[in-house]
């Protein structure tokens, strides 16, 4: 009697997994400095880093919730940066909506630009967490 | 910063890390990160030239 696949069994993700996908949050690109993926580090990194930076340079600011709902999807977005959402939140810098740089012609950029950079850190965060957990070469 | 260079480093960062994300070999993820990048421009100006057209 042949034996019949019933789809019950489920992989686990090993605990380095979770780790490295942690460090990859909160740091971009350090889940996979961690795992020796350096090429990976300096793209991935890289372009979170360079997202985030030029957010700011254009006049963006990070969202953070007020009361309103609206500021929620934004905020999860920004918080996809890791300790660069955090470490501004706890130290009270960047979410000001400056009027001088609300008249910036580059400042609507400026607030897409800081919530792409967590967004794409999700991306590059669940990468690390694959690669940790055998998913990926 | 001119709209157009902020619209390159946008499509540049978003099509590099879906392209090393998404694929497995270099060669397709550098197939992959310029047509993702290509795709960002085209659709980007295709969309600002539609825009411009319309009176709201």
């Amino acid at each position: 009697m042949s034996k019949v696949e019933t789809g019950t069994e489920h992989e686990t993700a090993p605990a380095k997994a979770w780790l490295m996908g942690t460090a990859g949050w909160l740091v971009p690109g350090l889940g996979h400095v961690l795992q020796g993926k350096w090429g990976r580090a300096l793209l991935l990194g890289g372009a979170v880093w360079a997202c985030f930076i030029l957010g700011f340079i254009m006049g963006g600011h990070l969202f953070q919730y007020d009361g309103s709902l609206l500021r929620i999807p934004p905020m999860i977005g920004n918080l996809g940066a890791g300790l660069l959402y955090i470490v501004p939140w706890f130290m009270g810098f960047g979410f000001a909506e400056d009027v001088r740089l609300a008249a910036l012609p580059t400042f609507e950029f400026g607030w897409t630009f800081l919530i792409v950079a967590g967004l794409l850190n999700y991306l590059a965060m669940l990468d690390a967490f694959d690669i940790a957990a055998g998913r990926k070469s | 910063m001119r709209h157009f260079l902020v619209m390159t480093v946008f499509a540049l960062a978003a099509a590099v890390v879906f392209g090393v994300v998404a694929k497995d070999s270099p060669r397709d993820r550098l197939l992959y990160g310029l047509k993702v990048f290509a795709e960002f421009l085209v659709i980007g100006l295709v969309l600002g030239w539609i825009l411009y057209f319309l009176p709201f």
